[in-house]
This record gives structure tokens, C-alpha cells and sequence, in this order.
């Protein structure tokens, strides 16, 4: 809902119309089925979830709803879903195009969805601004009303925007079947192990972990960030680190978002971004904060929790 | 008689820039590509960066070709310059080392569209098969396991040896050198996909200032 939110703050800014978009699987479809002659403005699935899902659409304030029916199963891979939601760019054509950051589908369809149609691509980027909203991201880049050319961007955070209240939008429902890329071949999922994730994680050192009142703002933190805090086996002795998340020492780890506290003895360098709280920062940071490392991170928590 | 299964062809993009903190996400995926057999390693960008990723691929026995360029791309830019080497190197399979730095994985989708290629982002392990790949994905809190069949662009993810540090490279004369034009690509059209001179950013310093930079990662409040 964050690119909603952050899409209803530019739309309103700049006059635009907000369409909502959703790809949803037809149960009742089947590959080379004949199409019906005409379908009516109704979500296939089960009638109260669709009705739940346009209201809080409607309420997130889209201005109105695009539904791509496909007889493929929905997983998160171009592959999947690429040819359901090129009808959908074909349809609407759209100067600008919003993606939660954190959606399951945003890596894989927003790049590809930047390179179809030629735009600029904005990563992490946030709305700014009331009157005039723009969309900034981590770099300084920006999106402005007055910008000639299509831009995509992966939202991280949105302004706070009032409700909006009107539930009677209009639902398109496009019809796209088939499509599936054989090129790719989905063939299994598992849980993925902590070294793997790719989201957000507070990794913490031996020596931090072992202070009552580091180990409990580190887990606010990661509680506000929605994170997973991790660290070696004598981090675990000390009780803040999770039996699922602990690492051997030198594991290296992918994620989006790395706030290290104190020395974790694990490899860092593959987060696409890095904070270091207690330590003074090193080739790459992002940012780091010295000085007493628990009233930093209480603050840090504090701070994301008012916004 | 069935026909046999067509050859994987197979480069591996370096990118246009040094990895911002570590090389081992280069060398892995560099170890990766060695996996497969005549692959070849592919970089862009300035003559130190060119003669680093020269020297990381040929420590693993990979050829590399280089791109000798002053511009400042953007993911479709830097596409641009990656599909006409996979094009000049009739390669059928491309790896992108997505890790090394943030703004690389934008890369592999944008490669994927200009070579009409299948594309898989943030795979964590890959085994060739023949003409088939096994690859492992990263999704969230999943792990997928994927079979791949003819051309794609895969996005790795895949750590080398821990390394610390490592000998400075030398200009080195198995670095085979691609002009733009050879490959077909004019720098003056090129550079519409140029990014503005930006100065390097400093770390932030101050709570207030890393929490707005954490906020773009934050749980959005229910009701937000």
C-alpha cells in the first residue's frame, strides 16, 4: 500500500489520475479457453475478499482499479506475470509507475518495466513535498511533475495522506491469457535461510549483545524496521539473537538494509546498504554513529516510530 | 536421431564500476561462470576498474573483454553497452554480478529486455545442466528453486572467498579491448542514458539524518 499512498500524494499534486493495478489468477480460466463476449466489472475469487480488497484499494485512495485476469498461477517472476502486466502498460500507457519496494514482485517487474518503456528508474525513493510533490531517492534523484519522459520508481516510504472515502471507483478487468515464459521454470519453493534474505537485518557483536540495554533496543529497532536480528553463537548465549538467526562467524549476507551494531563478526559487504552504530563507519557506510550505542538506537526507534 | 542440445554461450557482466566494499562478490560470480566453460568476463568504465575485473577473471582462468568509456550510465545505458557485447560474443547466457553494488541489479532486466532474454534476479546458486540451468532464488522469506531453458539474464548473488586485501592490478595485455563503436553504439546517442555529475555522498553522521535513511526501509505503520 506504500506505492499507493505515495501515488495519491503525486496524483492529487499533479492533477493525474491514479489507477490501481492488480493481477489476479481466474480460477475459471483455463489456457485456450474461448474468452466470453463480454465481461462484467466484477474481480473473479471469492466475492468478499474481492469486495475487501477494492474498498481498501478505494480507501488508499486510488482513483480507480485495473484488474489483468491470467490463467497462469501468480508468482512473484516476470516470467509469471509479465505478459499480464505488459496488457496492462499497453492499456494504460503510464507516465509514472509506482511499486512498493518491499513487494515480492517489485525487483523482478519494476526494472523490466523501466527498460519496456524506456524510463528513468528511481530506487527506494520517497515522496517529498506537500503542495508540489516530488519523489526522491537515496542518491538526490527526483521525479517532478515537470519531467518529460516515463519514470518508474520503487517506493520505500510515503507521505501520510488523509483517507480517501469514495469505495465506488470503477474496475477494469482486462482479459490476458497465457503468457507464461517456458524459459523459465518454477520447480520448487523452501523457507530461505537467514544468509539468504534479501530484506532488512540488525546484525549484532559478541560485545553488545552482551549489554541488557543494547540487546533490548536492538530489538526494538529491528521491531520497527521489521527485521530479523542476527548474530553469532555467543550473541545467542547472550539471548538477543533468535535460535533461527545465528550465523557462523564470516558468513556473508545479502540484505537490503544492514544496521551492524557494534564488531558482528559476520561479512557485511554484500548489503546494499550499510549503517554501523558504536563504530565509526569504514569504506562504503551509509551511515554510522558513534557514542553510546543503546540511547543511539533507543532514539534511531523512537525517531522511525513518529513518522 | 534427436538433435543435440544447443551450447550454452555464456558472459559474465562485471558492470561499469569497482564493487563498493568487497571483491568477493566478483570473484563468485566470476567462479560461477567458470563453472559453466568458455565463459567470458565482460567490464565497462574507466581503464583501473577494466584492468581489476581483467585481473580477478584471469586469477580464474576466465577471458575478459573491456569497454573503455568516460560516460556515466544508467541501468538502460549500461544495458546498452552489455547487450551489444553479448550480441558481438554471440552469448546466450548472461550472469550479472548483482551484488557488488546496489544499483547493478536494475542492470539484469534491462539487459534481459534489449536481448528479448528470459531474465531471474537475486540467484544465490546455479548449476549448469546441459543446455539446462538449476539456479536457487532469493524471494523474501523463500527460496525458489528455478530451472532455466535457453537464453536468460541471471542476476547473482553468489560470494567468493572471504578477501581481504589483493594485489594491485596491472594493465594486463589479455584484457581485449571493445570500442564503443565497434560495437555499433555511438557515444553521443549513448549518452541520453547519462546520469548527472553527482558528488559522492558523505555518511550520515547524526540520528536524525540515519534515521530519514532508514526510514525508506521501515514497516509501514498499520492504517499508514
Amino acid at each position: 500500500m506504500q506505492a499507493l499512498t505515495a501515488g495519491r500524494a503525486v496524483a492529487s499534486s499533479w492533477g493525474a489520475t491514479l489507477y490501481a493495478a492488480v493481477i489476479a489468477r481466474d480460477p475459471e480460466k483455463r489456457p485456450g479457453a474461448e474468452p466470453p463476449a463480454r465481461i462484467g466489472p466484477r474481480v473473479p475469487g471469492d466475492p468478499k475478499t474481492i469486495e475487501a480488497i477494492r474498498s481498501a484499494l478505494a480507501r488508499g485512495g486510488a482513483d480507480k482499479i485495473v484488474v489483468a485476469l491470467t490463467d497462469t498461477a501468480i508468482i512473484p517472476l516476470w516470467s509469471a506475470l509479465g505478459t499480464a502486466w505488459q496488457g496492462v502498460l499497453d492499456r494504460l500507457r503510464p507516465r509514472l509507475v509506482l511499486f512498493g519496494a518491499d513487494a515480492p514482485s517489485a525487483t523482478e517487474l519494476g526494472p523490466r518495466t523501466g527498460a519496456r518503456i524506456g524510463a528513468r528508474l528511481f530506487l527506494r525513493a520517497r515522496g517529498v513535498g506537500s503542495d508540489e510533490v516530488e519523489l526522491r531517492d537515496r542518491d538526490g534523484s527526483y521525479v517532478r511533475m515537470t519531467d518529460s519522459g516515463a519514470a518508474v520508481v520503487l517506493v520505500g516510504a510515503a507521505p501520510r495522506v488523509g483517507r480517501h472515502g469514495d469505495d465506488d471507483i470503477d474496475v477494469m478487468v482486462l482479459e490476458l491469457p497465457g503468457g507464461v515464459d517456458p524459459r523459465i521454470e518454477l520447480a520448487s519453493t523452501a523457507p530461505a535461510e537467514l544468509v539468504h534474505t534479501t530484506g532488512t537485518l540488525v546484525a549484532i557483536g559478541d560485545d553488545a549483545a552482551c549489554d541488557p540495554e543494547i540487546a533490548q533496543a536492538a530489538q526494538r529497532l529491528a521491531q520497527v524496521l521489521g527485521a530479523h536480528v542476527v548474530g553469532s553463537a555467543a550473541a545467542a548465549t547472550a539471548g538477543v539473537v533468535g535460535a533461527g538467526a545465528v550465523l557462523e562467524r564470516g558468513a556473508p549476507l545479502i540484505p537490503e538494509l544492514c544496521v551492524a551494531i557494534g564488531l558482528p563478526p559476520i561479512d557485511l559487504a554484500g548489503s546494499a546498504s550499510l549503517v554501523r552504530v558504536g563504530t565509526a563507519g569504514g569504506k562504503g557506510v551509509d551511515g554510522a554513529l558513534t557514542g553510546p550505542i543503546a540511547a543511539n538506537l533507543g532514539e534511531l526507534a523512537r525517531l522511525l516510530e513518529d513518522r | 536421431m534427436t538433435a543435440p542440445a544447443p551450447k550454452l554461450v555464456v558472459a559474465v557482466w562485471l558492470g561499469s564500476a569497482p564493487p563498493v566494499r568487497s571483491i568477493r562478490w566478483l570473484d563468485g560470480a566470476l567462479k560461477a561462470a567458470a563453472k559453466f566453460g568458455g565463459a567470458t568476463a565482460v567490464a565497462a568504465g574507466a581503464q583501473t576498474w577494466l584492468d581489476l575485473a581483467s585481473d580477478r577473471a584471469v586469477r580464474l582462468g576466465l577471458p575478459c573483454v573491456g569497454v573503455p568509456t568516460e560516460l556515466s550510465l544508467d541501468y538502460l545505458g549500461w544495458a546498452q553497452v552489455m547487450a551489444a557485447v553479448a550480441r558481438h560474443l554471440a552469448a546466450t547466457t548472461i550472469l550479472v554480478d548483482e551484488a557488488s553494488r546496489p544499483e547493478r541489479f536494475a542492470e539484469v532486466a534491462a539487459i534481459a529486455e534489449l536481448l528479448d532474454a528470459a531474465q531471474l534476479t537475486r540467484v544465490v546458486a546455479l548449476v549448469p545442466d546441459a543446455a539446462t540451468i538449476h539456479a536457487s532464488r532469493a524471494a523474501g522469506t523463500t527460496l525458489q528453486t528455478v530451472r532455466i531453458h535457453g537464453p536468460a539474464v541471471i542476476g547473482v548473488r553468489i560470494p567468493g572467498p572471504p578477501i581481504d586485501e589483493y594485489p594491485t592490478p596491472m594493465p594486463s595485455a589479455l584484457l581485449r579491448r571493445l570500442e564503443l563503436t565497434a560495437l555499433g553504439l555511438d557515444p553521443g546517442v549513448l549518452g541520453h542514458r547519462a546520469l548527472p555529475p553527482r558528488a559522492s555522498q558523505p555518511a550520515n553522521r547524526s540520528v536524525d539524518r540515519v534515521a530519514d535513511h532508514l526510514a525508506v526501509h521501515a514497516t509501514p505503520r498499520k492504517g499508514a
